[in-house]
C-alpha cells in the first residue's frame, strides 16, 4: 500500500517548515525510524523520521521548499502490512477491520475530531497565505521595522509651506553638460540650513539629546520597488552642481547591484521627493535615527500675487516631518524658513 | 560522562522475588515502548500536540514508584508519561488522554503535559517548572495532620533547582519534617542547558544539606539502585523524619520535545550513556541472576507491544469532547 508521509507538526509556531534535504533516494528503501529528511523549522533544524518501512516512492518537495503542517511531502510504498501499523489519516480514518467496538455509552466517534476540524482549517489558510504572500527582502524588512518604530515610538509634527523655485530653474538650466538633480538642490539647501540650526542635528535618547556623529543628508531612492536612503556627506561644504553627480553615481552604483550602494548609512535628515510623480504636497516619516524628513513635491508654475499683480511663477511645495522631542515648533519652523531662504537665493 | 559519587547497587540479585524483577523490567519496557509508539503517532499527525518523552529515564519512574503504595501520591511535571505508566495509570486512559479523547484520564482535557489521576495517586503533571514541589509539601502536611500514613514522591527535573519554587518548597518540608521524597531526575539539561552552566555546585543532592535533611545521589539508570534509595527514603518519610532528596542521574535519548532535534548533546556524552541504557543493563543482570531466560524477556516485550497496539487502535476511534463538555471539570 502507498501511504502519505505529511509534515509532523515541528515547528513551534504556525510558521511553514523548509525541506533542507532529503536523504533518502526516491525509489531507495527506507525503515520506519530511519532518518528521511532534514528540515528546518522556525526555531532549529532537524531529521525527520520515516514512518514506515518500505520504498521512497516520491517526494512533494524539493529541498528549499517550504510546507505547511499536515501537507503531504511524501509517499512511501509499503508491501503489505509492513508498517507496525498503517497511519490513519485524521480528518476522514479509514475504520481498521479488526477495530475494537466502543463502549455503547460512548458513540465511536470520527478520529480527531475538534482537532481535525481545527488543524484542516489552519492548514487551508497556511497554505492560501503562502501562495499569496511576497517575502520582504532583508534591506525591506528594515525599512518595514524602522517604519514602524517610528510611526509608533516619535512624535511627528508637521510644518508645510512653498517656495519660489525660479532661482532652482535658472541654476539647472544654467549647467553646462548635464541638468543638475533636483534632489540636489534641497540635499544642499539643507546642508547649510543645518550648520545654523545644529540642533536639528540631534537625535533623541532616553531623555537625552546625543550628536548624531554625521554631517550628511541622506536622500531616498526607488530601485526596482524598493526603498533606499544614499547619504551624501558635508553637503555645506559642495555645490548642488557636485551634489548632483554624487547623487548620480551612487544611484548608479545601487542600479548596478552593488551590495555596498545598499547599506544603511547614517544622516541626519533624509530628502524625499515624489515631485517626478506629480505629487503636489505630502508629509513622510521621519527615518530613525533622524531628527526630521522633508518631502518635496511637483515643481509648478503658480499665479502669484506680487505686490498687488498677479504674477506667474514656478513654486514648490515642502513639508517638514519633525521629531518632537528633539526640536519644538518655533525652531523647526525657523529652520524650514533657513531652507527656504537658502533656495530662493540660489 | 559523570564525576560525582552515587549509590549503586550489587549483587546478583538473588534476594529479590523473580515474579517482583520481572515486574519492574516489564514497566520500564512499557514505557519505553510506549513513548516509541506515540513517537511515530505525533510523525504521522494521527494524534494531536507535542510531546515530551523520556526514553532513557524509565528506571527513575519505576524504581521510585515500585517503593509507594496504591495510597501515596506522585507529582510530575511535564515529561510524564513514565511516571503515570510507573504508577500504576493504564496504557488505555493514557493513550486516550493523548488523543484528547474524553475516555481520557483526564477526560481528554489534559493532553500530554497534564496526564494523572488522581484516584490513582497521581496529581495531573503540572507544567511549571518546579511547581509540584510546594503542591507536594502542601499534601505531604495533610498526610501528616490527618495521620494517614502515606507520602509523596514528587518528581522535578535539574531545571527545577534553580526556581524560587524549589527553595519555597522544600524549606517548608524540611521545617515540618513533611514525608515528602524529593526525586530529582537530573538528566543533565533543563531543556537545552547543561547543568554544569548553571550550577556551581552540580551535585544537587548536596542541597539537602542546606535544609538539614538527607540527599543522596544514585545512579538513575540501576533500576535496583534507585528502587532500593527511594525504599529508604520512604521508610524515613513514614517514620516522621522526613523529607528526604533523591538526585537520580539519568540521560534523556529525544529532545526536549518532539520539536527539539536535541543537537547540544555531545556525540561522545550521548554514546557512554547509551551505553548504560537503564533496561539493557537491567536485562543483563537479570539474565545473569539465573532462572530468567531471553525467551521470558522477549515474550514481555511482546505482550507489551500487543496491549500498546491494540490500545493505539482504541484511542484512534475513542470519543472526542464535544463543545458541551467545555465548561465541565474547569476552574477559573
Amino acid at each position: 500500500m502507498e501511504i502519505e508521509f505529511k509534515m509532523p507538526d515541528l515547528a513551534t509556531t504556525d510558521s511553514a517548515i523548509k525541506v533542507i534535504r532529503w536523504l533518502v533516494e526516491v525509489g531507495q528503501p527506507v525503515k520506519r525510524g530511519q532518518p528521511l529528511l532534514e528540515v528546518e523549522t522556525d526555531k532549529a533544524a532537524m531529521e525527520v523520521e520515516s514512518i514506515a518501512t518500505g520504498k521512497l516512492s516520491a517526494v512533494h518537495v524539493q529541498p528549499g521548499g517550504a510546507v505547511a503542517v499536515g501537507q503531504t511531502i511524501a509517499i512511501i510504498a509499503t508491501e503489505g502490512g509492513t508498517a507496525v501499523s498503517p497511519p490513519v489519516s485524521v480528518p476522514t480514518p479509514p475504520v481498521p477491520a479488526a477495530a475494537p467496538a466502543a463502549s455503547p455509552s460512548a458513540p465511536p466517534k470520527k478520529a480527531g475530531g475538534m482537532f481535525a476540524k481545527n488543524r484542516a482549517a489552519t492548514q487551508k489558510s497556511a497554505t492560501e497565505e503562502q501562495k499569496q504572500s511576497i517575502a520582504l527582502s532583508p534591506a525591506q524588512r528594515t525599512v518595514a521595522r524602522r517604519m514602524q518604530e517610528s510611526k509608533q515610538t516619535i512624535p511627528h509634527f508637521y510644518l508645510q509651506t512653498s517656495l519660489n523655485a525660479e532661482r532652482i530653474l535658472a541654476r539647472r538650466t544654467a549647467a553646462a553638460s548635464q541638468k543638475i538633480a533636483w534632489d540636489a538642490f534641497f540635499v544642499y539647501a539643507v546642508g547649510r540650513a543645518l550648520k545654523k540650526f545644529d540642533r536639528m542635528g540631534l537625535r533623541f535618547e532616553t531623555d537625552h539629546l546625543v550628536p548624531s556623529g554625521t554631517d550628511a543628508v541622506g536622500v531616498a531612492v526607488d530601485h526596482a520597488g524598493e526603498l533606499y536612503v544614499i547619504s551624501i556627506g558635508d553637503p555645506a561644504a559642495k555645490t548642488p552642481e557636485q551634489i548632483s553627480g554624487e547623487i548620480r553615481a551612487l544611484v548608479e552604483k545601487l542600479r548596478s547591484g552593488d551590495p555596498e550602494a545598499k547599506r544603511l548609512r547614517p544622516a541626519n535628515i533624509t530628502i524625499t521627493n515624489l515631485g517626478g510623480a506629480n505629487v503636489e504636497t505630502f508629509t513622510a516619516i521621519v527615518n530613525p535615527p533622524e531628527s526630521a524628513i522633508l518631502a518635496i513635491g511637483k515643481v509648478a508654475p503658480a499665479a502669484v500675487v506680487q505686490e498687488g499683480e498677479i504674477v506667474p511663477q514656478h513654486r514648490v511645495s515642502i513639508t517638514l516631518s519633525v521629531d518632537h522631542r528633539v526640536v519644538n515648533g518655533k525652531y523647526a519652523a525657523d529652520f524650514l524658513g533657513a531652507i527656504v531662504q537658502e533656495l530662493e537665493s540660489l | 560522562m559523570t564525576q560525582q559519587a552515587m549509590t549503586t547497587s550489587a549483587g546478583g540479585l538473588t534476594n529479590y522475588d523473580q515474579g517482583f524483577l520481572l515486574g519492574l523490567y516489564e514497566r520500564m519496557v512499557l514505557i519505553r515502548s510506549f513513548e516509541e509508539r506515540i513517537k511515530f503517532l505525533f510523525l504521522e499527525g494521527t494524534m494531536p500536540g507535542t510531546i515530551h518523552q523520556c526514553q532513557g529515564q524509565e528506571a527513575t519512574a519505576v524504581g521510585v514508584c515500585a517503593a509507594l503504595k496504591s495510597n501515596d501520591y506522585i507529582t510530575s511535571t511535564f515529561r510524564g508519561h513514565g511516571h503515570a505508566l510507573a504508577k500504576g495509570l493504564t496504557v488505555q486512559e493514557l493513550l486516550d488522554e493523548l488523543f484528547g479523547a474524553v475516555t481520557g484520564c483526564c477526560k481528554g482535557k489534559g493532553g500530554s503535559m497534564h496526564v494523572g489521576n488522581m484516584h490513582k495517586g497521581m496529581v495531573p503533571g503540572i507544567a511549571i517548572v518546579a511547581g509540584g514541589i510546594p503542591l507536594a509539601a502542601g499534601m505531604a502536611q495533610a498526610f501528616t495532620m490527618q495521620k494517614s500514613g502515606q507520602v509523596v514522591a514528587c518528581f522535578f527535573g535539574d531545571g527545577a533547582v534553580a526556581e524560587g519554587a524549589f527553595h519555597e518548597g522544600v524549606n517548608m518540608a524540611a521545617i515540618w519534617n513533611l514525608p515528602v521524597i524529593l526525586v530529582c531526575e537530573n538528566n543533565l539539561y533543563g531543556a537545552s542547558t547543561r547543568v554544569d552552566k548553571v550550577m556551581r555546585n552540580p551535585k544537587i543532592s548536596d542541597r539537602a544539606a542546606a535544609y538539614g535533611f538527607r540527599g543522596e545521589t544514585v545512579d538513575g539508570n540501576d533500576v535496583i539502585a534507585v528502587h532500593e534509595a527511594a525504599k529508604r527514603a520512604v521508610t524515613e518519610c513514614r517514620a516522621g523524619k522526613g523529607p528526604v532528596l533523591l538526585e537520580l542521574l539519568t540521560y534523556r535519548r529525544t529532545g526536549h520535545s518532539r520539536r527539539d532535534p536535541c543537537h547540544y548533546q555531545p556525540k561522545d556524552e550521548r554514546e557512554a550513556w547509551f551505553a548504560r541504557d537503564p533496561i539493557e543493563r537491567f536485562a543483563q543482570r537479570l539474565l545473569a541472576r539465573g532462572g530468567i531466560t531471553p525467551a521470558d524477556l522477549d515474550a514481555i516485550k511482546a505482550r507489551v507491544d500487543q496491549e500498546i497496539e491494540t490500545a493505539v487502535e482504541k484511542a484512534k476511534l475513542a470519543p472526542q469532547p464535544t463543545v458541551a463538555d467545555v465548561e465541565t471539570d474547569v476552574l477559573a
